[in-house]
Parts: structure tokens; sequence; C-alpha cells
């Protein structure tokens, strides 16, 4: 492993690391724009230039690897001085619209003027004039004037998703970044260009004068849209609740995890939290259909399912949990139906139509959870029925009570007349979800879920990664996490030991499940950690 | 020199096209010569025949609409049956290269950078052409002409069918 010197401290590295990395080891930030550790070296924006031994003029710090003996300095008087000329050719015939751009608080020009920059302007000329506001795609809007040509995102078209839709046009001042013509960005990635984007070129459609970054806030968690996990960050408003028509959540971003997804999510699951701050979310517990409807308090609620789970014999209930929910939910509601004896539970329901999968990070399976749901075993028990053989048994009024968990069975591969005509065959059916469906409306009990953001917990992955996710915002009306009223019924039940935070129920699945023996969320950090799946 | 509307290369010309991609290591290197090849056979490079290279080289479209936008000599519009680049660098300049192209303008009622209603010439400004010793001069296809009048550009236009 080379051993080398960079600005008077020595740091031995792996061989074939750079010296943006090598000095990033040192806690030394070398500036750069087009550098990016997942895509290939450009060598493109010339901000990266260090000193290195007796060279007489400084080199590119991404494009030079550590060497044994190599000596490194950082910040000499050239290597300053030709960062601040860097800039100022990038800066050349920027527009300077920083008060009408998205990117303004997170925008490396602005971040590295103040750092690098700071000359006196020398620009007469007419600045080059460059296509604005021109939409990609979908998801994706290009002001061209903005761009610094550093090529990321046209490297992430060719390299990443291998759809090489981005290229770099015309030359010298005139070049430009833009699609073949005719052609869009609307790969199932195309979003992620947004965010390598060091600059405010490439900004997102659905993101864009929402609210500006500087009043969100960050909640470190993974992506609930298929089974792979994706770490993410959930950003997040509470500072400006009129911005962005009240939705709280603002966007969701890749958060890196190399084991994971290293810098990336796909499209689907960074505009897949929508139903956050739907006006589908259901707010309270609620007692009867349509007109009668009726909102009650969960002091009146609990008693009253308490009630039915213990009036019906277990054979005449059927338990339906979803593979939406976290470990700490599917934990308790496996206790609670081992603990009245129910051997009707299931959470497989296969969805109408098949999931698209790539090679990438798209798995077919839309769940974030599937893998901990048969970990912790929410299949039928002995003697018990699957979830179509529950709606078979209600149909012939041997089921007399369901309890769905988020499900909604009509957009399931089963007939919709087949499901309707076996819930209205039921004497009760319980809904529990965040927010309204298909099948909800059917429901004579509706109990309110927290979304994943406005709680904390852990999904376990397709490889059994359990990885935690964290709460960024409150649970809106009366909604409360799954597992909590799992255990406000199951203490009216008499199961004894409910978890009084989801912590508590992830110690009592560790201690009950080999899978999950010897993790604890604080074991689990940031990046999860494998269940012990064998 | 102008092969109308559909971009198809005949065996003979994909033949060329396997020729030069095979010379060098990596078969990209070869857009160059083959975009060449189609501006000889076609007239010019249609946004339809910069998809059929890509096609050719397992490209994306848009990193052959890099190189085509990339080179000034690349035309991406039908030029005219003759091109004539006036130099207007700055040998050129001081011996009047502004009078030579307001003649032509005048006299083929076109701008720069545009093509007579005919069909017959497009009418460029290029910069340094290495022969400041006839200037002002100017290409017209593959042939110089230098120490321009207004006489002499006369002539010339009169050569061109």
């Amino acid at each position: 492993m080379p051993k080398l010197t960079i600005d008077g401290r020595e740091v031995e590295v792996p061989a074939g690391t750079n010296l943006i990395e090598a000095a990033r080891r040192l806690g030394i930030e070398v500036p750069y724009y087009c550098y990016h550790p997942g895509l290939s070296i450009a060598g493109q924006c010339r901000l990266c230039m260090v000193d290195v031994g007796n060279s007489p003029r400084p080199q590119i710090a991404c494009n030079t690897l550590a060497a044994d003996g190599m000596v490194v300095r950082t910040e000499t008087p050239k290597v300053l001085e030709t960062r601040q000329s860097v800039m100022e050719f990038h800066l050349i015939n920027h527009p300077l619209d920083c008060p009408v751009c998205d990117q303004a608080g997170e925008c490396w020009l602005q971040i590295y003027y103040m750092k690098h920059g700071l000359y006196e302007p020398r620009m007469v000329d007419e600045k080059v004039h460059k296509p604005k506001a021109v939409p990609l795609g979908p998801h994706v809007i290009l002001d061209a004037e903005r761009c610094i040509l550093c090529s990321r995102c046209v490297r992430f078209c060719d390299e990443i998703t291998g759809t090489g839709e981005l290229g770099i046009f015309q030359r010298g001042d005139h070049s430009e970044i833009g699609l073949f013509p005719g052609k869009e960005l609307a790969n199932p990635y195309s979003a992620n260009v947004v965010d390598i984007c060091p600059v405010g070129a490439l900004t997102d459609r659905d993101f864009r004068f929402a609210v500006r970054v500087w009043y969100l806030e960050t909640a470190k968690s993974v992506c609930p849209g298929c089974s792979r996990g994706c770490n993410i960050e959930v950003h997040y408003n509470l500072r400006r609740p009129h911005h962005n028509q009240g939705h709280r959540v603002a966007r969701l971003k890749p958060r890196e995890n190399p084991e994971v997804n290293q810098w990336w999510i796909c499209d689907a699951g960074r505009y897949g939290g929508k139903f956050v701050d739907d006006a589908s979310r259901l707010l309270f517990p609620t007692r009867g259909r349509e007109n009668a409807a009726r909102e009650v308090g969960w002091d009146e609620m609990v008693p009253l399912v308490a009630a039915r789970l213990r009036d019906y014999r277990p054979d005449e209930i059927g338990v339906l949990a979803s593979p939406r929910m976290a470990n700490e939910d599917l934990f308790v509601l496996k206790r609670l139906v081992e603990h009245l004896g129910i051997a009707n539970v299931d959470f497989r329901v296969p969805p109408g139509r098949p999931g698209d999968e790539d090679r990438i990070l798209i798995k077919a399976d839309k769940n974030p959870n599937t893998r901990g749901a048969e970990l912790i075993g929410l299949a039928p028990r002995a003697g018990g029925l699957d979830a179509r053989g529950m709606l078979r048994a209600a149909r012939e009024r041997r089921l007399k009570g369901l309890w769905v968990f988020h499900h909604d069975l009509l957009a399931s591969a089963w007939p919709g007349s087949e499901i309707r005509e076996a819930l209205r065959a039921l004497d009760w059916f319980i809904f529990q979800g965040s927010n309204a469906n298909g099948i909800s409306p059917d429901a004579d009990v509706l109990l309110p879920s927290a979304t994943w953001v406005e709680r904390e917990g852990t999904f376990t992955n397709f490889e059994g990664r359990v990885q935690r996710f964290w709460k960024a915002v409150e649970p809106p009306g009366a909604s409360l996490s799954d597992w909590e009223i799992l255990a406000r019924i199951g203490d009216a039940l008499g199961l004894g030991a409910v978890p009084g935070r989801a912590e508590d129920s992830f110690k009592s699945l560790a201690a009950g499940v080999p899978a999950f023996a010897g993790l604890s969320y604080r074991e689990l950090g940031d990046f999860g950690k494998e269940a012990a799946t064998a | 020199m102008s092969r109308p509307a559909a971009v198809q290369f005949t065996a003979g010309e994909l033949a060329l096209v396997r020729r030069l991609q095979a010379l060098y290591p990596d078969k990209r290197a070869a857009l160059l010569p083959v975009l060449q090849l189609v501006q000889d056979t076609f007239g010019y490079i249609s946004l339809e025949a910069e998809e059929y290279v890509a096609g050719l080289f397992d490209l994306p479209p848009a990193h052959v609409h890099e190189v085509v936008t990339f080179y000034t000599l690349f035309f991406q519009e039908p030029k005219g049956r003759h091109v004539v680049s006036v130099c207007h660098n700055l040998t050129c300049h001081l011996e009047g290269a502004p009078t030579v192209l307001a003649h032509l303008r005048m006299r083929l009622g076109v701008d720069v950078g545009a093509t007579t209603a005919d069909g017959r010439v497009t009418l460029l400004a290029v910069e340094c052409l290495c022969a400041c010793e006839m200037a002002p001069m100017l290409q017209v296809d593959d042939r110089y002409e230098g120490n321009l009048t207004p006489a002499k550009i006369d002539r010339i236009l009169e050569g061109l069918e």
C-alpha cells in the first residue's frame, strides 16, 4: 500500500486511490466538480489541482493516483491561485441568477466561490446565452446557462444506466449538455442526475420552487418502494408550513450505502412517498361505514377491537398482515395471534400486475419487508388458511371476522367480485393502514397507521439486511405506529410485556426470533446488518 | 453528391465502414471518417443519418450528435452544390475580407451561413485557411482562390454550375 505525505502528514492508502480520496482520509478537502466516486474520471473541471512533488505546475488530484513517497501540497499559493482562476473561468458565462435558482443553498458554485473564488470580476463582455428551463424528461429540467460542463450527468447515463441519453453538443463556450433532438431523459433512474449535478443546471421538476433548501431538515431513512431497501434521506419542511401546499415531506434523496444502493435510487422510489401528505390519509379511528361512519378515540376503539377478537372463535378470525409493515409491527402481531390462537394468518397477496425489475436496483417485489415477514413468521400457522383461503372461507360464512393491514385487495391479482363478496359476507372487517384504498370503505372499523416517515422501525430487505429508518415528522390526526396500535389491543387482551417504544419490540424480536439474534438498534447503525438468514 | 432521403449505405459502403472500424483498437475512433463518408454520400448529415451511424457503432445517438455538432465542417442542413468559404481571419481581414464578404452577400443574395434559393451556393465565413500569402482569399469546394477583387469573385461565381 502506497504511503504518501499530504500537507506534511503521512497517510497510507490502498493502491489505486486517487489524491482526492487520499486527502479525504486525512480530513483534507480538495474541491472538485466533475469527480464522482461512482463514475469514471473525466478531468473536466480542473478545480482539484494540487502540487505534487517538484512538478513545475499543479496536477489534477482526481486523475493522479497515490504513489509511495509522493509529497502532495493542497494549499500552496500556486494551488490557491489556480483554484481562483478556475473558478473565474467556470463563472464567466454563469447568469448569477441565484435568487431564482432552485439550487441556491446547496450549490457548489456558491460554496466554492466563497471558499476558493472571491476574485474581483473582470467579465465585461456580453455573456453567452443558452437554453433555459428546458424539460429533459418527466423529472428533470435543464438550464444550460448554469451548466459548468462537468459531464457527471452524461457519464451517469453512459455508465450507470447504460442509456446514453445525454451528450455535450457544440464546442468552446457554446458547449451545452442536451439530448439527441426528439429524445427524452426518461430512464428509471433519471433524477439521479439532479443529485449529482453540482450546480443549478439540472433541477428536479417535482421539487422545483416547492421550498427553499435551507428550510429543510433531514432524517435518515430507507425507501419502502421495493424489497431492495435503498438508503435514503427524507427532507422535510416544518419551518415554512405555508410553502409547498402544506406538504411536510419535500423530497427523498439517496443516502450512500455501498452495500445496498451506492449513491443512487430509482425514480419510482424517489417520487413514491407522496402518500404521506396525501388527502387519502386515515386520520382517526372510525366505526361504521359511509354515512354511519363515526370517528372515535382510541380509548373507545381499543376495547371494541379487543372484544371482537375475544368474542369470536380463533378459527372464525383471519389476520392478513402486510409486508409493508416494519419488523417491530410484525413481531407484536405475531405474538398477538399466537396469544389468541389464531391460525389463519398470512401476509402474501399477489399484485395485480407483476412488478418491474432490473439489474441495477429495482426489485419486482414492491414491498420493503417481505423477508422480515417470512423470517418473523406471519405465514399460516398449523391448520390455518392462507390469504385466498380466508376470502373463500368468508364467502362460505366459515370465517366471520377479518383484520387486513394495508393491502388493497382490489389491486391484487384476484378477481374483484370474489373479494367484494367475501368482505360483504363478514360479520366484521377491520382495516388498518395509513391511507384509504379500494377496500377500506368496506371496513366497519378503520385503524389509522403512521407512515414510515412518522415513526421509527426497521425493514429487512430481500438479502436479509435489517435496516433502520428514523422519524422525520409527527403522525397526523390520531394515527399511531402499527406496533403501538397492536400493543394497545394486546394489552387489553392480556398479552403482557407490550413494547413502549419501537426499540422495545425490536429487542424482544432479537430475543425471540433466531434470525434476528444479536441485533440491536445500536448494532444496526446507519447502514444496517444482515440477519442470520441461513 | 446527393443521394436522397432514406439513409442507408450500399453493401460496398458498408464494407468500407467495417474496414475503417477495424483500423482502430476502439471502433468508435472510426466515427469521423464514417461521418465524412455520410456527408460525401448524402450531402449533409441529417438527424436520421446520425441515428443510422449510431447503429453502425452501437453508440447512443447523442454521442454521434456530439461529434457532428463539434465540427463546423459537418453540415447538419442540406448544403448548396458549391460551398464558398471566405477567410475572415487577421491577414485576410486587413487585406479586405469584409469587402469580399459584402460583395458575395450582394451577388448571391444570402447571408453568411445560408444557401441560395436555387441550391447553388452555400456562403460561409471561416478562420485562417493557411494561405495568408494570397489574402484576401476564399475556398470554393476543394480549391483555393486568392488575391480577390470584385471582378475576380464574379468570374469565380460564373464558373459555378
